[in-house]
């Protein structure tokens, strides 16, 4: 910390380096990954954890998760919460349901629409958040009631109950559907049900088909929404913008960054990426129902906070979120093969978070120099 | 100090309200000086500064800006102009990197095709180059601002500033919460770059950081200029007592209601 | 800690059983029951304790799963889930045919069997693929206590559903609203499932509907805030009251006059009878030959005891 020039040694430097490798904020998330899935192969590595269908039931979960994570990521670093994702994922289910059956319309348009819609409200959350000053967790805790109670007032004020079906038959020979509710490299998995390497049905209607016969375009997107998300947020302009608007608004308003935009961009990116969720949903399912995504707004922030960002802002990653969500999932799918008690997951969710939380209060005390 | 001045402030007054923040202040700052504005807390100092950086638009009174008359319609719109402002509190963002925070709002761009991304390497390389300049070496561009001290902090400000073509450079209070070593480190940037040309708007309340750099003072106290005085025009203790001109008033205050 | 102390006993218990068994008995099946219900919904604990019978006396295990927040469509991950882990049966609920059809048929087709239980349509259950379906059809039975109703003098009422997103709860009040041979129109309300909501939302219609005369809640998550509710507003015993399910306040209640009748479908049948039929069909390859009913039976004031002795716990 010496400015005197060239007397600065090489052995600061060297410390910095460990300390730099020390301080990222995926930190916390790697080391995560790595004892949960060590913990797994031990205690469930032959339950049916780690074969084919196990491996994509977990992903997918922890897709889902993903997918909503980088969203609260990227709006948590923005310095604000999102509590209504829970909702707008049933909202956008329903959005799509009743457009595309009730109404009859083709889903590509339900679809289509939907997302517009999502991402004006999400606009509307981060317009009256910017605008009013008030904490973003009130303004979103408030669209929390209001989608949801839209979601459970339309299909019963339309169609008399909560749960609109016949999507899947809707969306038969939709160009746009099977990007959401698809699988890709069937031909791959066939292949490799010939070779024996995986399960194939032993009756059925589709019996000597592969058990696993694709991968979910859930997990296509998680993944494109992941590496699309991590290099704005650490490559471009824009993702300085987020980093500045999240860490401190009115230093980055002094300098010109255009923090409510930025504000406002991030609720719409939220909002969109709840309502990717609720279209993948929707359309493998075929069904939208009023209770989808309870709670996921939690889960989503959960995830983000184990993966190394600050709920205070400012600070995070889209790949330690993005780490967050598969610990998560892996940790509710697996704590089941590994034959616990379905309720002690949440004892377990609830130390993984604790000790995230910590680890990540430690990490930026040494960032910030703070003792 | 012939050379004409960058800006001319003439008789502004700020009125908040039914509070008159401001009733008619003026003030000009040319190139290569370092003009100090004192006063004591409430004086209007901050309110001041905010009207020439754009933040505040003068209920009365004219800015001029190398000769013309400007409309500042916001902090962007002074700072393409060349007038850059370094606060206190607000001047970096402790979490971020010492690259991240130097660009931000005006980072460099590499196009790869039809994207666009920010060049991490130019953005790198200038702020080294920047620190260097002004007397300090970072570990690593990378580096967290939050690492940094309080002085070294304002210096990252300043040449931030600096690089990004600041004509006029106002610093607010930049030394009032650091230490004797931080504060002569700060008080040597200053000196640095006022001798490359740029004119400095110092905001001190301390007569003898003033005097250590100043070329000018002014004082500024209840929202009006007291006047202003070169260099060798005024002693120490001269302003001191120009800062304290409202401790008559102030001892008269005291006596009706205590309210000082 | 109770329950895995228990679970621990039965191991012990059907271990040591298992030895001195039949040698060629095939031994330790494993059969998974998914439920849709939340966490929060304690009529489930009788279909725990179903389920942890069955397997103690038929020396299998068994294991119990649901979706915390009562979501179907992670209800579906659970069902995927479980079929990765390959058991030998699968023991679901059907609640939203749309969601559920796919893991399921997944689940047949990949060998392992399944039997539906409580929610869904004996239709459906064939339709997937399953071996038999356990439950109350509940349209059915909502007719049928209309019927019941009707011939009681009722011909307007309220049913306080606590679980809106389940199609089934609307369908006990469809039917009930036939069975009286009147519209439902508004007479169901969205009731949440937070007692103190129940009950004054229960209160609230009841004031502003004061010529209503009859009650009909769809399970003891409504049913007990609906008592307190008639109790303060001096109702109870007064007006009509009817009941899905059972539990412990509710068997009271039925004891005090409070409520005519509740309809039991017997949970304890629902997950005990397929780990049984699912054992029997594994060692023996014998399997009943049609769907089993497990209600509607009614209960009301009269042979009441045993009732009340294992309400919440076995009935």
């Amino acid at each position: 910390m010496s400015n005197t020039g060239a007397t600065v040694d090489e052995r600061i430097k060297e410390t910095s380096k460990l300390r730099k490798a020390l301080i990222r904020p995926e930190l916390g998330a790697i080391v995560g990954t790595v004892a949960v899935f060590a913990f797994f192969i031990v205690f469930a590595g032959d339950s049916g954890m780690f074969n084919p269908q196990g491996v994509l039931n977990w992903s997918t979960v922890s897709a889902q998760f993903m997918i909503i994570a980088v969203g609260a990521c990227m709006l948590m670093i923005a310095g604000e919460f999102d509590l209504s994702v829970g909702s707008m994922i049933g909202f956008a289910g329903m959005s799509i349901a009743i457009i595309s059956v009730t109404l009859g319309w083709p889903v590509w348009v339900a679809i289509l629409l939907t997302f517009a819609l999502c991402i004006a409200i999400g606009a509307l959350n981060g317009i009256i958040v910017v605008r009013t000053g008030l904490p973003s967790f009130i303004v979103t805790l408030a669209f929390l009631f209001i989608l949801r109670g839209f979601t459970i007032f339309f299909p019963q004020l339309i169609e008399r109950r909560t749960i609109i079906g016949g999507i899947s038959e809707a969306a038969a020979g939709d160009w746009l559907a099977p990007l959401f509710g698809g699988k890709v490299g069937g031909a791959f998995f066939v292949w490799l049900g010939d070779l024996g390497v995986i399960e194939v049905f032993s009756r059925g209607t589709r019996a000597g088909q592969p058990v696993v016969d694709g991968i979910p375009m859930l997990i296509i997107w998680a993944l494109g929404l992941v590496i699309v998300a991590h290099i704005i947020l650490t490559r471009t302009q824009f993702g300085n913008w987020i980093f500045a608007a999240g860490g401190d608004a009115q230093a980055a308003r002094y300098v010109g960054v255009p923090v409510n935009r930025v504000k406002i961009q991030m609720f719409m990116f939220t909002a969109f990426c709840a309502c990717v969720f609720a279209t993948c949903q929707v359309i493998e399912f075929g069904s939208a129902g009023a209770d989808r995504g309870l709670l996921k707004e939690f889960e989503a922030i959960i995830a983000v906070v184990i993966g190394g960002a600050l709920l205070t802002g400012g600070y995070g990653s889209v790949v330690g979120a993005a780490l967050g969500a598969l610990i998560f999932g892996v940790v509710q799918q697996g704590l089941f093969f590994a034959g616990v008690e379905s309720s002690l997951f949440r004892v377990f969710l609830g130390v993984i978070l604790l000790f995230a939380v910590i680890l990540n209060t430690y990490i930026r005390r040494i960032i910030t120099g703070e003792r | 100090m012939t050379t004409e001045p960058i800006i001319q402030m003439r008789d502004i007054a700020k009125h908040f309200g039914p509070v008159i923040a401001l009733n008619g202040v003026s003030f000009d700052i040319r190139p290569g000086e370092c003009h100090c504005l004192l006063g004591d807390n409430g004086a209007g100092k901050s309110t001041f500064i905010k009207t020439m950086a754009g933040v505040h638009k003068p209920t009365s009174g004219e800015i001029l800006f190398g000769g013309q008359q400007m409309h500042f319609d916001s902090p962007r719109d002074a700072m393409e102009a060349g007038i850059a402002t370094v606060y206190q509190d607000l001047a970096m963002i402790p979490l971020m990197s010492v690259t991240r925070n130097f660009w931000m709002g005006r980072e460099p761009i590499r196009k790869v095709g039809p994207f666009k991304f920010m060049d991490f390497k130019t953005a790198n390389d200038v702020t080294m180059a920047e620190m260097r300049k002004m007397g300090i070496n970072l570990r690593s561009p990378d580096q967290a601002v939050g690492t940094l001290s309080g002085g070294e902090r304002q210096t990252v400000a300043i040449a931030r500033a600096v690089h990004f073509g600041a004509k006029v450079l106002i610093l607010d209070e930049p030394t009032s919460a650091l230490g004797v070593r931080q504060t002569a480190n700060v008080l040597s940037t200053i000196d640095r770059v006022r001798k490359t040309g740029i004119g400095i708007v110092f905001i001190t309340h301390n007569v003898r950081h003033a005097m250590a750099v100043g070329d000018r003072f002014t004082v500024l106290n209840r929202g009006k200029t007291l006047g202003t005085a070169a260099r060798g025009e005024i002693t120490p203790e001269a302003l001191q007592d120009l800062m304290a001109g409202g401790q008559e008033m102030a001892a008269l205050e005291g006596s009706l209601g205590g309210t000082v | 800690m109770k329950k895995v102390m228990k679970t621990l006993t039965v191991a012990a218990v059907a271990a040591t059983a298992m030895v001195s068994a039949n040698a060629a008995m095939a031994e330790g099946e494993r059969y998974i029951l998914v439920s849709h219900a939340p966490d929060s919904d304690s009529w489930w604990n009788t279909i725990k304790n179903g389920l942890a019978l069955g397997g103690e006396q038929m020396g299998v295990s068994v294991e119990y799963r649901n979706p915390p927040t009562g979501d179907l469509a992670d209800m579906a991950r659970i069902i995927e889930q479980a079929a990765a882990s390959a058991p030998d049966g699968i023991i679901t609920t059907l609640a939203d045919f749309d969601v559920l059809s796919g893991p399921i048929r997944n689940a047949v087709d990949s060998g392992i069997e399944v039997i539906i239980i409580n929610s869904g349509t004996p239709e459906q259950a064939r339709e997937v693929g399953a071996l038999m379906y356990v439950g109350q059809p509940e349209y059915d039975a909502g007719f049928a206590a209309g019927q019941r109703a009707a011939g009681d003098g009722v011909s307007s009422f309220l049913c306080v559903n606590h679980y809106i997103a389940q199609p089934a709860s609307t369908e006990r009040c469809q039917g009930f609203a036939d069975g009286l041979g009147v519209e439902l129109g508004n007479q169901m309300i969205d009731s949440g499932q937070d007692p103190s909501e129940i009950q004054n939302r229960v209160m609230a219609y009841l004031n502003a509907n004061p010529d209503t005369d009859a009650v009909l809640t769809l399970g003891p998550t409504s049913a007990d805030p609906t008592i307190m509710a008639l109790d303060q507003m001096g109702l109870a015993g007064d007006i009509y009251f009817g009941t899905f399910d059972l539990g412990g306040d509710i068997v009271q209640a039925i004891r005090d006059g409070v409520i005519e009748w509740g309809i039991d479908q017997q949970p304890f049948l629902q997950a005990y009878l397929p780990v049984v039929v699912l054992t029997n069909y594994h060692r023996f390859g014998v399997l009943p030959g049609n769907n089993i009913n497990s209600g509607p039976g009614f209960v009301t004031a009269d042979a009441l005891d045993l009732v009340a002795d294992l309400a919440g716990e076995y009935r």
